[in-house]
């Protein structure tokens, strides 16, 4: 076999692993449990916190991830191979670890205060996104620095032989050429946390109608050993999730 | 005017070390030196981007150390040129307007007279990636001096182009000099750039200035071995002064005699400089024709193809090397063995204080 024939056929083998996948829910799927579960209150509540989770904690962690990701990629300073080192730290240690050391430190001095004068993280909604957001903000910063590396440093020195400030060069050079790994490091986080599933159940728990995000959804349904249900549920997350993955990659192609 | 003083610049283990260098107003001053000399380092302290560790840097008496890069007034245009991708011709040639907050009527007209003179104006809507080579360096070189700079800084700025596109736009850029009384500061690896560029020349070898001065003596009167060789010289011959007289002088090399201008300071042994261009050929039995003092019986060793002149290797007494037209060449019939008569001008003859003979020294090509 060629060398086109060989990686054409590993391309197609990622399509049929998760295809596959996707498509033996067939086998459980039932219809009118799937009716009754995407029009159950208790689902349609699922899906908007799941939505609305999602994109707080991608936009939050973009917010963070920006400037980060640029001090890490132009400047040399104390600590900085420390942050590069610990960028990876939560996918290492699994999101379930990572739920359980936040809730391990809310339940200290500083975190009982916080909770009580700040804001309310355990099983409620700023905790599912606190959760998601620790889980994608590593891996956020990393692609971004990726995409700052790539800009030439000589494009901000001349924009600034020609007047503009370090602040004014970023907004109209560096940020605008980044764009495109904008995007894709949102999408890629917005996926991320809406299938967030370990550190979201260990913070906020698995309240219905109040901390249940679609992926904890699945799980109870699962535990509690309704399969037509679960397979109802994955069906819904597959679609919203896939729908917004394509929606954003035809956006991103016309950019 | 441009004043460097004893800069010392780190760059890693690399040290620029000592620079002092002075552009006065609508010069253009080349820093000529090898890759790794240190030219970047040099540009990368007056742009702002590094920190010398010790020295002075002042544009029209203002130190430029205490200034950030954007308010140091200077033009810079990188041997990459860094056109602005995302932006179109116009937009890059109006950033530092934008930058500066000025109002797009104040500027128009500075720009457009720019634009004109290079001939960019069909060019506005265009991205940067569509352009051609020398559109590409037109734009960069319009962008830097729209900000009306009051030093442009150029960084190997024409070495990516074909010859005679660089040709153009070294013409171009020295009507816009002249026009503009633009100075200059330009650092390149490029001997004939410099030379076509530049009124004066700094040599930088090793994070050193080891000479400087206009071009012309720079390019002749090369100061110590290491720049006679960097500079190409064709001929580099230890000698050996006998006699002088009258601020002439008689140096002994090989198995021939040489009358030169004296050199400076005392020395006995040299190292003999002779440019190819200096050396004329006269066929044997010619009539005479040439008012220079050394007259060199010589016999042709071999003669090298080159572009656009030929190279003649001679024996002379010593190995001597001259450059030729092709038409010359064949009117002359040089073979190898034929005997010919070498002409050499006693300025031409230019002397390299030695402190001792240091074995043969070969000819650089």
């Amino acid at each position: 076999m060629n060398l086109r024939r060989t990686t054409t056929v590993a391309a197609l083998a990622v399509l049929a692993l998760y295809g596959g996948l996707i498509l033996s829910l067939g086998w459980f799927l039932d219809a009118s449990v799937l009716r009754s579960a995407v029009q159950s209150e208790r689902t349609f509540f699922s899906v908007r916190l799941s939505l609305l989770a999602a994109t707080v904690a991608a936009s939050l962690a973009l917010l963070l991830a920006i400037p980060a990701a640029y001090a890490l990629s132009r400047y040399r300073f104390r600590g900085r191979e420390l942050v590069d080192t610990l960028l990876e730290f939560p996918i290492i240690v699994s999101p379930a670890a990572l739920g359980a050391m936040l809730l391990i430190f809310f339940n200290n001095p500083l975190g009982e205060w916080l909770q009580d004068h700040l804001l309310r993280f355990v099983f409620a909604f700023a905790g599912i996104v606190l959760a998601q957001f620790l889980t994608i903000l590593g891996v956020s910063v990393r692609l971004l620095k990726t995409s700052f590396d790539e800009v030439p440093g000589e494009l901000e020195t001349v924009a600034r032989t020609l007047g503009a400030t370090p602040r004014h060069a970023f907004f109209t050079i560096a940020l605008p050429l980044v764009r495109r790994g904008l995007i894709a490091a949102f999408i890629l986080a917005w996926a991320k946390a809406l299938g967030e599933f370990g550190a979201t159940i260990m913070v906020a728990g698995t309240m219905a109608l109040r901390t249940e995000t679609l992926p904890v959804a699945i799980f109870m349904r699962l535990a509690s050993a309704d399969i037509e249900g679960t397979v109802a549920l994955i069906l819904v997350l597959v679609s919203i999730g896939l729908a917004a993955l394509y929606a954003t990659r035809r956006l991103l192609g016309r950019a | 005017m441009l004043e460097l003083e004893s800069l010392t610049v780190a760059a890693g283990d690399f040290r620029l070390r000592d620079v002092n260098l002075r552009v006065s107003p609508g010069e253009c001053h080349a820093v000529l030196g090898p890759s790794g000399s240190g030219k970047s380092t040099l540009l990368d302290a007056v742009l702002g981007v590094r920190a010398p560790e010790r020295g002075r840097i002042r544009l029209d008496g203002e130190d430029l150390l205490a200034l950030p890069i954007e308010r140091r007034g200077l033009g810079y245009v990188p041997q990459r040129l860094a056109l602005f991708p995302h932006l179109t011709v116009r937009d890059n040639l109006a950033y530092s307007a934008r930058a500066r907050g000025i109002r797009p009527a104040e500027f128009r007209l500075p720009v457009e007279r720019l634009v004109e003179a290079t001939g960019l104006g069909a060019l506005l809507d265009r991205w940067p990636d569509t352009l051609s080579g020398g559109e590409r360096q037109r734009v960069g070189l319009v962008r830097a001096l729209a900000s009306q700079p009051r030093l442009v800084l150029l960084d190997e700025p024409f070495t990516a182009l074909n010859e005679s596109l660089r040709r153009e736009l070294w013409w171009l850029l020295r009507e816009l000099r002249e026009q503009r009384g633009l100075t200059v500061l330009l650092v390149t690896h490029d001997l004939t750039e410099a030379y076509f560029l530049a009124d004066r020349i700094s040599i930088l070898l090793d994070g050193r200035v080891v000479q400087q001065g206009d071009k012309e003596s720079v390019y002749g009167r090369p100061a110590a071995p290491e720049v006679a060789h960097f500079l190409g010289v064709e001929t580099l011959q230890l000698g050996r002064i006998i006699a002088a007289k009258d601020g002439l002088v008689m140096v002994e090399v090989g198995r021939a005699q040489l009358t030169a201008l004296a050199p400076n300071g005392a020395t006995e042994h040299v190292l003999v400089s002779i440019r190819g261009e200096d050396v004329t050929l006269l066929r044997d039995g010619a009539a005479e024709t040439s008012s220079a003092r050394n007259r060199l019986a010589a016999r042709v060793v071999a003669v090298r193809p080159g572009s656009p002149l030929l190279c003649v290797e001679l024996d002379a007494g010593f190995p001597l090397f001259a450059f030729i037209t092709r038409p010359a060449c064949e009117d002359l019939e040089l073979r190898p063995g034929e005997r010919v008569t070498a002409c050499i001008k006693a300025p031409a003859v230019h002397l390299i204080p030695q402190s001792a003979p240091r074995g043969t020294v070969g000819p650089s090509r």
